[in-house]
């Protein structure tokens, strides 16, 4: 079973349940009849502005936290040469 | 069951003769790298020498016209036959079939795959190792996201790229992003290319994986850890065209969702 098919099931599974308490065909347990009948209606758009929050939140720390590194830049040119020489002392052609 | 016959007591401890009991096969898969080659080799012998490990270079060359094949067979003089192993191709046929074509000469109980431009230094090879052998894992991947290793590591250093622009970054933390939400792989960094596998890990792998170019690279993770096999990270630095610019275009950026979408529908 393919990642797709799993995410679409429970997707399936979710909607249908979302739309059974939605039209009152369940009762919502632990909350009052009032709270479901105001909450369901936007509780599709909460999730989507909450995941467009989360992305924009990931990307922009993301953004923030990658590291440069010119250290191993500088580290790695001086290996180069001294590989170089090395190997030239041994007979590889190099360049 | 008894605790010395189960399968990590029986198998932990390999056959060959250094005190780490291992041999390492790095496959290389060239395609003119004269200029480069030498030094990598160089660099890989370094490593492996200083910490005592035992090792081989699979050389797997596709057909270069600039003499890639000759500079490996000087290295093979300097540093012997069976520790520079090349292994041509005629011609360019691709990253997935070099691996299948190295994994036929591998020696050795794990492999090592890593780009030959200098972008993956084995300095962190040796980090692997340790990880490896701390938490018995059947795979560990660099990954340029990261500070610090998963499952901890002390060893490690925080991991970054050079060379890469604003932009460049933006685009691959998005490319990232995608992934890690519509696959969930468990790793911070799919399509890193520097990792060491088991070598029976690493061979089923690569008999499931269909895919071509570098989305090879992402599927045969998201297949790992399908199957099942434990994965860890340990932070590299990534020191990207260490001459010339890093360019990203639009089609590759097409292809990459595309991949990600297949490897959606059929994982």
């Amino acid at each position: 079973m393919a990642r797709a098919h799993r995410v679409a099931a429970i997707a399936v599974f979710s909607t249908v349940l979302y739309f059974l308490a939605f039209f009152q065909y369940v009762s919502v347990p632990f909350v009052s009849e009032s709270t479901a009948l105001a909450l369901l209606p936007v509780l599709p758009w909460w999730l989507l502005v909450s995941f467009g929050a989360y992305s924009l939140w990931s990307l922009g720390w993301g953004l923030f936290t990658f590291r440069d590194c010119p250290e191993a830049y500088q580290e790695l040119l001086g290996e180069i040469t001294a590989a170089k020489n090395d190997l030239r002392s041994k007979g590889v052609t190099v360049d | 069951m008894n605790p010395f016959e189960s399968t990590p007591a029986v198998t932990m401890q390999g056959q060959f003769n250094t005190s780490d009991t291992h041999k390492y096969s790095v496959i290389l898969p060239t395609y003119n790298e004269r200029k480069n080659l030498p030094v990598i080799v160089w660099l890989l012998a370094k490593t492996f020498q200083e910490n005592g490990l035992e090792w081989e270079v699979i050389v797997v060359d596709d057909a270069s016209p600039d003499g890639t094949q000759d500079i490996a067979k000087e290295l093979a003089n300097v540093y012997g036959e069976d520790k520079i192993l090349l292994r041509p191709r005629a011609g360019k046929l691709g990253l997935g079939t070099a691996y299948i074509h190295g994994l036929n000469f591998v020696t050795g109980d794990f492999v090592i795959i890593m780009d030959a431009d200098f972008s993956h230094h084995p300095k962190f090879i040796p980090q692997f190792i340790q990880l490896q052998k701390a938490h018995n894992l059947d795979i560990v991947t660099g990954t340029r996201y990261r500070s610090t290793s998963t499952p901890y590591l002390e060893e490690a250093s925080p991991g970054g790229v050079h060379g890469w622009d604003l932009k460049r970054k933006l685009v691959s933390r998005g490319a990232n992003f995608l992934a890690s939400t519509v696959l969930s792989p468990g790793v911070s960094d799919l399509t890193g290319s520097f990792r060491l596998y088991r070598l029976p890990v690493l061979r089923h792998i690569i008999s499931e994986t269909v895919s071509k170019g570098y989305v090879f690279q992402m599927e045969m993770m998201v297949r790992a850890r399908a199957l099942g096999y434990s994965v860890g990270e340990v932070p590299i630095t990534f020191v990207d065209r260490i001459f010339g610019e890093s360019k990203l275009g639009a089609d590759e950026i097409v292809s990459y969702g595309k991949g990600v979408w297949a490897l959606f529908t059929t994982v």
